[in-house]
């Protein structure tokens, strides 16, 4: 399936999807008190949450857009 | 409210907002949902990576924290050995280091990036750790340098002005003589021998 035909709103649902899964476990490694939270911070988390923000601005460069003649 | 708390509620709004975009992303059609998607989707998030990579910083400062790995429990034990000579017990009991960063204050690379630096090698010993096996004893690589005693020491009356030091002060500062092993102060941590040393206990 090619990017273009995704829509807009699929692109924001999977954005918020990893950015919330992203969140909750930078809450996880904030609570917990080992060295391997920051691992998890780092590796987990803080990717989830870059993917999302991909995803995010993805989004605004191919996600489908009105026709051209469509328009003002 | 802790650092760690309005973190932790940072975190909490962006998922609230973000759970709006998850069950209603048609608000993104009008301008004010636009402005908000950005906020909720990009900006909040990226400032909860950086607050987050900060905070976890912060905490990789603290003695608990380097002490919490098995490997280095008797490193923290050595910390409360009741014998002067002993140079990281002398430091942490006089409060010469603030002690809740003990470890950080005498092990940090007092550089621009050595935070970082110092990061970068704490992965490398949690891969040590937990995927592959710890030395036994534990060296740091490269050596100790004077340059992290000489961040405090430089410059004090007490240092500067003892005629050894004074003697040798140029292979002090360019590093080609060492503080803690070329006879001078050379009782470390000795973590192997500290279950069998007397231990000072601080009065609660």
């Amino acid at each position: 399936m090619k990017l273009r035909a995704i829509g807009i709103l699929r692109f924001l649902q999977v954005s918020s999807s990893l950015i919330i899964l992203g969140l909750l476990v930078e809450i996880v490694s904030l609570l917990w008190f080992h060295p391997l939270a920051f691992v998890l911070f780092a590796f987990v988390g803080a990717s989830l949450m870059g993917l999302g923000i991909l995803v995010y601005l993805a989004s605004l460069v191919f996600a489908v857009s009105p026709p051209a003649e469509n328009r003002g | 409210m802790a650092p760690t708390g309005i973190l932790v509620a940072l975190i909490v709004l962006t998922i609230a907002l973000a759970a709006v975009f998850l069950m209603r992303p048609t608000i993104t059609v009008g301008t004010t949902g636009k402005i908000l998607a950005f906020a909720a989707l990009c900006a909040l998030p990226v400032l909860c990576i950086v607050t987050g990579m900060s905070a976890h910083m912060q905490r990789s400062e603290q003695t608990k924290f380097c002490i919490s790995c098995h490997s280095m429990e008797n490193y923290g034990k050595s910390l409360y050995v009741d014998n002067p000579n002993y140079i990281p017990a002398q430091h942490f009991q006089n409060h010469r280091v603030p002690p809740d960063m003990a470890c950080y204050a005498c092990h940090t690379d007092y550089t621009i990036y050595g935070p970082l630096k110092d990061k970068l090698k704490g992965i490398t010993r949690i891969y040590l750790q937990y995927v592959s096996t710890p030395p036994n004893p534990i060296h740091i690589s490269g050596g100790y340098s004077n340059l992290q005693c000489l961040h405090c020491h430089a410059g004090a009356r007490s240092f500067e002005e003892n005629p050894i030091h004074v003697a040798i002060m140029d292979s002090l500062k360019t590093n080609q003589m060492s503080c803690i092993s070329s006879g001078c102060h050379d009782t470390v941590h000795n973590a192997s021998e500290v279950d069998h040393l007397k231990m000072w206990r601080p009065a609660q």
